[in-house]
Order: structure tokens, then C-alpha cells, then sequence
């Protein structure tokens, strides 16, 4: 209990000393971003993770939540009501509620394909009428909107994005703590019964359906928080934020994080965010390496980077983490020679300039020594790496085993954690 | 007095009649084991009771209210619980959670988003209670589905009888046991079952002349008999359908 | 009038048989290993790809064979070395894969090939109106389209039917553990399935590229399309397919080429609105206008009534 105060103690400490410590414009427009992004990849967490309802429309309620948001930034603009800018997170969170209450009651009858199909088409129904009903949606244009006309709140007018910050770290802080409670609550236990085994949790008196009904009002809620959110940052929505591409990129950063585990799509969200605005200017390519790494998480790292963490809790509960710190660096070495010199391959055959410049060095893209030797180089280092994964295989099972001489329980009497222990208080 | 009472109830998979046209009444108290061969219907007849199936024809009414076209989760907040031939629990989840999530509606939390549940202390030392008398309280914190087999088929049991249900189906509850392990999962049925309304559906014939008080035989969707097991084992009828003859002595 | 009936209807034919293509392999993939393929329509455009870089230099009658050959090599590899991968982890894991390499493909495809639309143009020899009605021509081409769709489903059907792997494969799709006991190699069969089925989306990506463009983004046009027919359809099934192609392809031939919309239907009730109404945009609504999203709304009202789909045996 202390511990997890402390948590969420420390958790609220590092959101006010974060623009202290970073304080560029570049930074503090990324941490927006961030903020905005986390509420909306664990509000689809709710579905997917907690729920096991694979949606591919959740940027609906992101994208009608931000729309409506917009609107009332006018509507203040223009003093047809007043509103505090504060407050319209809260309406982008009621529209999305209220959709997801509407769509939810046809949709949540069954999980799996059904579902996933459903949320796809919803998803493209809606996205498509945007374009049609241009009043509320402006079109291809979007509707965009005015923050700094709402009443100041102890002076502050919201004109920076430093201000921004502050609200958007107030209303995550807010949805992450309601969303981590709702998990602890009956309706947020039997979603993961539901998830799991729908049928016998209809044996013990649940009607799955509705189980699943009530999770998906309270994503549709968050991610319509998140979508005002991103209103109120950017002052400006339009169909993108609605669309499938929103749905996927969402669904992207909760699978990269983690669906199994809470602070997963955190994870995913801070990842992603970084990829899409570092990333970016480095290379064109950016989105090619990261449907790799989608694909390449899917298939080796299923329950993602959440996960992979979480795998080191068995060795470190038995204090052999130091068994993996070699292993770790003599695999590293070969994998990043191997990933720098795919990743200058493509780089090169990317560029049109006559001389490719890279990690320092220059290289004649026309000429076929530069060919010559990234390719052997991922070569070599691609066989190098597959040596040594022995290895570390052989680290990880000593790191996961107790040494046979000490007490089978740990100190405070819990039985031991078993190896291959899926997080299940979730 | 007839706790669960079947009239005339038929069930059709296309046009294959699995159950055709049965009558049963169970009293209250009693347990009642169902016999039969392979492919008599035994399993199609729990999922008519426990509302996975609807019913082609006929009735079925518990406590006097007709249940035969209700959902599960209905059935089951009229306290009628089932285990399953095929360990049905949710893997992902601790032993623990299996066991509190099987406490909740009987409990009255229903959907609520709203109540802590590590707050709820009655809630949570009845879960641990439940836990003790089905002997997995060591193995409290594990996920469920990681248990050992026998484990596993117990916390099925303690799952369906943990919201204190007046009714329990149990589908072949020893299925894939030892010997010891069956004679422990029989001590504990007769424990935790007691004062209630048991229908047990067991190959093992040991096992059901010591714990029914009456058997039904079920062959080709139909009772041929039911009756005390001892006149049961005489039935002329039940040995022909088990040994293809009627027995000599 | 009758004019625009006929030529509505002969395009709603070739955008319907086209897409039958489409969902025809996505359906086979579905009813035999129960992974409903996301990256389906990205097969399409490697197909249409393949095929532009084949058609430089060899011409479109060679490209027309080899591009869904190399198409299938690739399906087959996808399927051996991912999807086997992760088929283990279950259903929504093997969505989300499938939906990673839908991402991946269309990547992979503006790396190689760039961004901007593909100069791709049907063979000189059929640029030829095949007739003229009404004074618009009908192009050669669109019949050809016509030709080869039919030809594969009239193949499918054969191949299925009456040969001993169609039996098989038949088998496989209820039975597989069965199957696998009676000594077929089911792995095997499920990849070469899986490899034949993106053929056919390779096939149909060929033939339609000249005529819907071949553009990055072309997967994801006709991909979501191709879900709603195959879900309409029923999941498994081969003629809901057909059938709710052809149907997809004419509603949205017939709406795109109409000439109603809202304000003709208030008229008949004699109703109007001021043009700057709240509701403006739904009251000036027009056939044409909502011709994209047809389908979706079909595909909603299909999943709330009836959810195994209109000829539909199976439910995921």
C-alpha cells in the first residue's frame, strides 16, 4: 500500500520537475504530445489488454471527443457560452462517452472478429461522414479553434505550451489514477474474467455482454478526454484524428508497450511519441523501421516491451540479474553492428546524393566498395549474433533457477514466483 | 420437494435428437448422480439445466421458476452453479481472483466501477475462507492456470460453489484423477456439498453408488431408470444397456 | 436513363468480379486456418507492383503470369516463417500480425518503388473500345477484366470440387487435426492455401492496376472493401463472397452513377430547409456522395442482424 503511494507519489514529482529539467520548446511540445497519447493508448489498453476486444476504430471517440472539444473553444471564442479552457478535456470526454454508449449498445455483443470487424467498419463510417458533414467537421480543412479566450485561470491565459503542460499533466495524472483504480474494481476484474474465459464468467452470474458494454463506455470516456486534450494543444482537428490510421497507430503503441500489463501502453505511448517526433528527423525511413519493429515485436516480443521488462522480475526477485549482464553485452554488440549496418544500407539506397554520409564517415552510394562492405558487415554480424544467442539462452535458465542450496520461499512468506509467471493482478 | 423438475424435454441439433423427451425431478438435498454410456447425452443435459443450451421442447423449472429459456448468467444468480468436464477457470488470473470474482454478484457488487476491491475486507475473507476449505490457500497468488491438474479440477469446484449456490452440477468431477487424488476430490465434494442440491454425472461406478442417494440412467437421450442405486444395480433394463445382457446373478 | 443502367451495371460487374478475386482468397484463408489476413489487399498491390516492373521489361503477358507467381512465393514465405510463428498465441495476435504487415507491405513498397503513382497502362493490344453504346465506348480491357475473373472462379469451383486436393483442402478447412491423422501433410497445405490465396489477390492486383491506378495507398482503399464483402458474405463461405461482391460492386456503381440524392426525396415529401440549416449537410446529401461508405453501413447493419454474415456458416 505505502509502496504504491509512493509510486504514484514519485510518478506526480517527475511530471512537475520534467519541464524543469527539459525545458526547450521542442521538449515541452513533445511531452504534451506525450501526455495526450498516453491517455488515449491506455483508454485502448481498457479494450484490448484488459477487455480482449480488439478494436480498430477507437480513433472514433479520439477524434469526436477532440471535434467537440473545438467546437466549444469557438463557442467561447465567440461568447456563445464560457467555459474555463481547463474544463474542455472534460467535454471531449463526455462526447466520447456518450458515442461509445451509443455504439457500444449494438457492437458489444460479442468479442473477437464480430467485434474487431464492427469497431473497423464503425470506424470507416464514420470517418468517411466526416468528410461529408463539413459543418461539424470542416472537411478536409478540419476545424480549428482558440484556446486563450477562455477566463485566465490565476492569470494564465494558456498561450504557451509550457501552460499546456501543466493542464495536460493534471488531466493524465487524473485518467491514468482513475483508470489504474478501475482495474481493482468489480467491473474492472471481471473485464479480465471476460477476457479470459467469457463463458464461465456467465456460469457465475455475469452477462458477458454487459461486462464488456461498461469497459467500452469507460475507453470511450478517456480516449474522448485525450482527444480534447489534443485540442486544446494544437487547436486544430480534422478527419485524420478519426481515422483508421489513428486507430492503427493507437492500437500500435498498446501492442509495442504491452497489452498485459498496466504501465504497458505508457511505454508504448512515450516510445512512439519519441519515434514519430525524433525519429523523424533523422530519417525518411522512419516509418519503414517501425513497421519492422511492429512486426518483429509481434512475432518475438508478444507481450512487448512491458513485457520484456516485467521478465526480468523472476531474476531479479532471485538476485541473479548479474547473470544476464555479460550475456547481455556480448549479444548487444553483434545485434547493433548488425541493425547500424542494415540500417545504412537501406539509408544509402535510399538517398539520391552521390555520397552517402553516415555515423561520421562518408560513403560513395554508387560505388561498389560501399556495398561491398555494409553488406558483409550485416552479414558477419548477423552470424556472429545468432552465435552467441546460446548463450544467452543458457544465462536466462540460470538466471530463472533457484540455486538448489537456499530456501525455496523468499523472506516475507510468499510462495516463490513460478518462471514463466504471467502478470495476473493486473 | 423438487428443487429442479425436467418435463418432457427434448433437444435437437439439426436433425439429430440427442435428448429425447426427459422427465426428472430432483429433491432438494438429495445427490443425485447420472449414469449412461458414452454419448448418451449426459453433458447435452447439463448444458439444457445450466442454460448453455436453450431446449427444442419441453420444460425446465428450479425453485418453481421456469429456467429453460434463460441465459447462464440468470440461471446462475438463481443459485444454480456447474463445474465442467473440461477445466473451465480463468487461466490468467490468481487462484485467488478466480475464487473472489466467483464471490462477487452473490455478493451484491454487481457491474460497480466504483468499490475498491482490495478495501472490500468481507469480501476477501470470505474468498480466503472458500480458498481453505478447497485446500489451494498455498497457492493463493499463483495463476490459475498453472496448477496442477487435480489443483486445477478443485478450483473449479470452489468456483462454482463459492457464491453458495442451493444447486450444483458437477461434470465428471474426478475425470483424469489418481486413485488418492480422486478419493481427495470426492472427501472434498461431500464437504463443501453438504446441505445442498447435488447432480453429479460420473463414469465411476464406485464412486456413485457411495455418494448418490438416487440414479438416473441416461441411454440415447433417454432415463431408463432412476432409482436408489441398489435397485438400480438390479435393473434388468440398466444391465442390458451396460453389458448388453441382463447379468446372471 | 437506360444507358447509364447498362453501363452502371457492366462497371458494377468488373469492380464486383474484381473484388470477388479479392475476397475469394481471403475467404479460403479464412475458412482454412481462421485468420481473417489484414495484409490480404497489400498481396493486391505487390501484385500490381510486380507487375509494372515485369511490364517494363518483358511486356504485360509475361508479367501477367509471373507477378502472382512471385506474389505467392511471397505469401507462402509470410505464412511459413510469420504467421505459423504466431499462430500460437492465438487469434487477436495473429490480427494484429496480419495488421502489422499490411503496415509493413505498404512501407516496404514506397521504399522500392517510391511514393508518387506508378505510370502502369494495359497492353497496347487491348486499348480498343470493345463496343459502343449509346455513344460511350466500353473498353476492351474492362472486358477482358471480365474474362479472366470469371475464368478463376470457374477454375476455384473445378479445383475445389472435383480434383483430389480441392477434397482435400475442403476437408482441411472443417477437419484439419483429421486431416493431419490421415497422413496429408496439413502445414504444407495450409501454407501452399495461404500462398495460392495471395496469388489470386496478386492476380487480381495485375489486371487491376491500369484501371484503379497503382499507388501506395492502394491497398488500403480496396482492403477494407474486401473485409466488408467477406463479412457480408459470411465468414468461410465462397458464394456469399461472389455474391456480396457483385452486390458491393453494383450498389456502388448504381449510386456513383445516379443522380438523387436527399433534396429529391424531400422533394417528394415536400419538404425543404434553408440552405444554411444546422443539418445542411445531411439534407443536401447526395447518392454519389455517400457511395464510399455504402458499404460500411451495410457492413454494420449486416453485423448487428445477423452476424454470421448473409450465407455465413462459421463464426471466427
Amino acid at each position: 500500500m505505502i509502496k504504491q503511494l509512493t509510486i504514484w507519489l514519485l510518478f506526480a514529482a517527475t511530471l512537475l520537475i520534467l519541464p524543469e529539467i527539459f525545458d526547450s520548446l521542442l521538449a515541452i511540445s513533445i511531452f504534451n504530445q506525450m501526455a495526450i497519447m498516453i491517455v488515449f493508448a491506455l483508454s485502448y489498453n481498457m479494450l484490448l489488454g484488459q477487455g480482449g476486444m480488439l478494436s480498430f476504430g477507437h480513433a472514433v471517440y479520439f477524434g469526436l471527443g477532440g471535434f467537440l472539444a473545438v467546437h466549444v473553444l469557438r463557442m467561447v471564442e465567440y461568447e456563445s457560452i464560457m467555459m474555463s479552457t481547463t474544463l474542455v478535456p472534460l467535454v471531449g470526454g463526455v462526447f466520447g462517452l456518450l458515442a461509445a454508449i451509443f455504439i457500444g449498445s449494438f457492437s458489444t455483443r460479442k468479442a473477437g472478429t464480430v467485434f474487431a470487424m464492427i469497431s473497423l467498419g464503425i470506424g470507416e463510417l464514420v470517418a468517411a461522414s466526416s468528410l461529408i458533414l463539413v459543418s461539424f467537421f470542416g472537411g478536409e480543412a478540419g476545424i480549428s479553434g482558440d484556446r486563450t479566450f477562455g477566463p485566465p485561470l490565476f492569470g494564465i491565459e494558456f498561450t504557451q505550451d509550457l501552460h499546456i503542460y501543466y493542464l495536460g499533466a493534471v488531466w493524465m495524472f487524473v485518467s491514468v489514477l482513475l483508470m489504474y483504480l478501475f482495474t481493482k474494481t468489480p467491473a474492472g476484474r471481471m473485464a479480465n474474467a471476460v477476457r479470459d474465459n467469457p463463458e464461465r464468467a456467465e456460469f457465475i452470474g455475469y452477462s458477458a455482454r454487459k461486462v464488456r458494454f461498461i469497459s467500452f463506455c469507460a475507453a470511450g470516456l478517456f480516449a474522448g478526454i485525450a482527444g480534447g486534450l489534443f485540442a486544446v494543444n494544437y487547436e486544430i482537428v480534422t478527419e485524420e484524428n478519426l481515422n483508421a490510421v489513428t486507430s492503427g497507430r493507437v492500437l500500435l503503441m498498446a501492442y509495442i508497450g504491452g497489452l498485459g500489463f498496466f504501465i504497458g501502453p505508457i511505454i508504448g505511448a512515450i516510445v512512439l511519441t519519441l519515434v514519430n517526433s525524433v525519429l523523424s528527423n533523422y530519417t525518411e525511413l522512419w516509418m519503414l523501421y517501425l513497421g519492422i519493429m511492429f512486426v518483429l515485436t509481434v512475432m518475438f516480443l508478444p507481450r512487448g516491451l512491458a513485457g520484456f521488462l516485467m521478465m526480468h522480475r523472476l531474476p531479479w526477485h532471485l538476485g541473479k540479474t548479474r547473470l544476464l549482464i555479460r550475456p547481455y553485452v556480448l549479444t548487444a554488440l553483434p545485434a547493433s553492428i548488425f541493425l547500424l549496418s542494415l540500417i545504412g544500407m537501406l539509408e544509402m539506397a535510399h538517398s539520391s546524393a552521390a555520397e552517402f554520409v553516415y555515423l561520421g564517415m562518408t560513403f560513395n552510394s554508387s560505388g561498389i566498395g560501399s556495398w561491398i562492405i555494409l553488406s558483409t558487415l550485416t552479414a558477419a554480424s548477423f552470424f556472429a549474433l545468432r552465435l552467441t544467442l546460446p548463450q544467452l539462452r543458457a544465462a536466462w535458465t540460470a538466471a530463472n533457477t533457484q540455486s538448489a542450496l537456499k530456501p525455496s520461499t523468499a523472506a516475507n512468506g510468499n510462495p516463490p514466483l513460478n518462471p514463466s509467471l504471467k502478470e495476473s493482478s493486473n | 420437494m423438487s428443487i429442479l423438475s425436467l418435463q418432457n424435454v427434448t433437444k435437437k441439433f439439426g436433425q439429430t435428437e440427442i435428448i429425447r423427451g426427459v422427465s426428472l425431478d430432483i429433491r432438494q438435498g438429495e445427490k443425485h448422480a447420472i449414469i449412461g454410456p458414452n454419448g448418451a447425452g449426459k453433458s447435452t443435459l447439463f448444458h439444457l439445466i445450466s442454460g448453455r443450451y436453450s431446449v427444442s421442447s419441453g420444460t425446465i423449472h428450479f425453485k418453481g421458476a421456469p429456467i429453460h429459456n434463460k441465459a447462464p448468467y440468470e440461471i446462475a444468480r438463481l443459485g444454480l452453479a456447474r463445474s465442467f468436464q473440461v477445466t473451465n477457470i480463468f487461466p490468467l488470473m490468481s487462484v485467488f481472483e478466480n475464487i473472489r470474482c466467483a464471490l462477487l454478484w452473490s455478493m451484491g457488487y454487481k457491474y460497480s466501477f466504483w468499490s475498491m476491491l482490495g478495501k472490500q475486507t468481507e469480501l476477501n475473507d470470505k474468498a480466503d475462507h472458500t480458498l481453505t476449505e478447497i485446500g489451494l490457500y498455498d497457492r493463493r497468488n499463483f495463476p490459475a492456470g498453472e496448477l496442477a491438474y487435480a489443483e486445477q479440477r478443485a478450483l473449479e469446484l470452489g468456483v462454482a460453489i463459492a457464491s453458495g449456490a442451493e444447486m450444483i452440477l458437477l461434470d465428471e468431477p474426478v475425470a483424469g484423477m489418481s486413485l488418492s487424488e480422486a478419493r481427495n476430490a470426492v472427501a472434498l465434494i461431500n464437504k463443501i456439498t453438504e446441505g445442498k442440491t447435488l447432480i453429479m454425472v460420473e463414469h465411476d461406478m464406485n464412486i456413485v453408488f457411495d455418494m448418490a442417494d438416487r440414479i438416473s440412467v441416461l441411454v440415447y437421450g433417454e432415463i431408463i431408470a432412476c432409482d436408489s442405486p441398489a435397485n438400480v444395480r438390479s435393473n434388468a433394463k440398466v444391465q442390458e444397456a451396460y453389458l448388453g445382457e441382463v447379468a446372471s446373478a | 436513363m437506360i444507358e447509364v443502367l447498362t453501363f452502371a451495371t457492366l462497371n458494377g460487374l468488373v469492380t464486383g468480379l474484381l473484388l470477388f478475386m479479392l475476397a475469394s482468397g481471403l475467404t479460403l484463408i479464412f475458412s482454412m486456418m481462421g485468420v481473417l489476413n489484414f495484409a490480404h489487399a497489400s498481396f493486391y498491390m505487390l501484385g500490381a507492383y510486380f507487375a509494372f516492373s515485369i511490364s517494363q521489361y518483358l511486356g504485360f503477358w509475361p508479367a501477367l503470369i509471373i507477378a502472382p507467381l512471385l506474389v505467392g512465393v511471397v505469401g507462402a514465405v509470410v505464412e511459413r516463417y510469420g504467421l505459423r510463428h504466431v499462430h500460437k498465441s492465438g487469434h487477436v495476435a495473429e490480427l494484429i500480425f496480419t495488421f502489422g504487415l499490411a503496415f509493413l507491405i505498404e512501407e516496404v513498397v514506397q521504399f522500392f518503388w517510391g511514393r508518387s503513382t506508378k505510370n502502369y497502362r494495359q497492353p497496347e493490344i487491348l486499348d480498343f473500345p470493345l463496343f459502343t453504346l449509346f455513344g460511350q465506348n466500353f473498353p476492351a480491357y474492362k472486358a477482358f477484366m471480365i474474362f479472366i475473373s470469371i475464368s478463376i472462379f470457374i477454375g476455384l469451383y473445378f479445383v475445389l470440387t472435383r480434383t483430389r486436393i480441392g477434397i482435400i483442402i475442403q476437408a482441411a478447412i472443417t477437419h484439419p487435426h483429421t486431416v493431419g491423422n490421415l497422413g496429408h501433410n496439413v502445414p504444407f497445405i495450409f501454407m501452399a492455401v495461404f500462398g495460392v490465396g495471395s496469388a489470386l489477390a496478386g492476380l487480381a492486383g495485375v489486371i487491376a492496376g491500369p484501371v484503379l491506378t497503382t499507388f501506395p495507398g492502394m491497398a488500403l482503399v480496396l482492403g477494407s472493401i474486401v473485409f466488408v464483402i467477406v463479412v457480408i458474405g459470411g465468414l468461410g463461405s465462397l458464394i456469399g463472397a461472389l455474391v456480396a461482391s457483385l452486390m458491393i460492386g453494383l450498389l456502388q456503381s448504381y449510386a456513383i452513377a445516379s443522380d438523387t440524392g436527399m433534396q429529391d426525396l424531400l422533394n417528394l415529401l415536400g419538404i425543404s430547409f434553408e440552405s444554411d440549416h444546422i443539418l445542411n449537410d445531411i439534407w443536401t446529401i447526395t447518392l454519389p456522395q455517400i457511395a464510399p461508405i455504402l458499404p460500411f453501413l451495410l457492413l454494420v447493419l449486416v453485423l448487428i442482424f445477423k452476424p454470421t454474415g448473409l450465407f455465413g456458416k462459421r463464426e471466427s
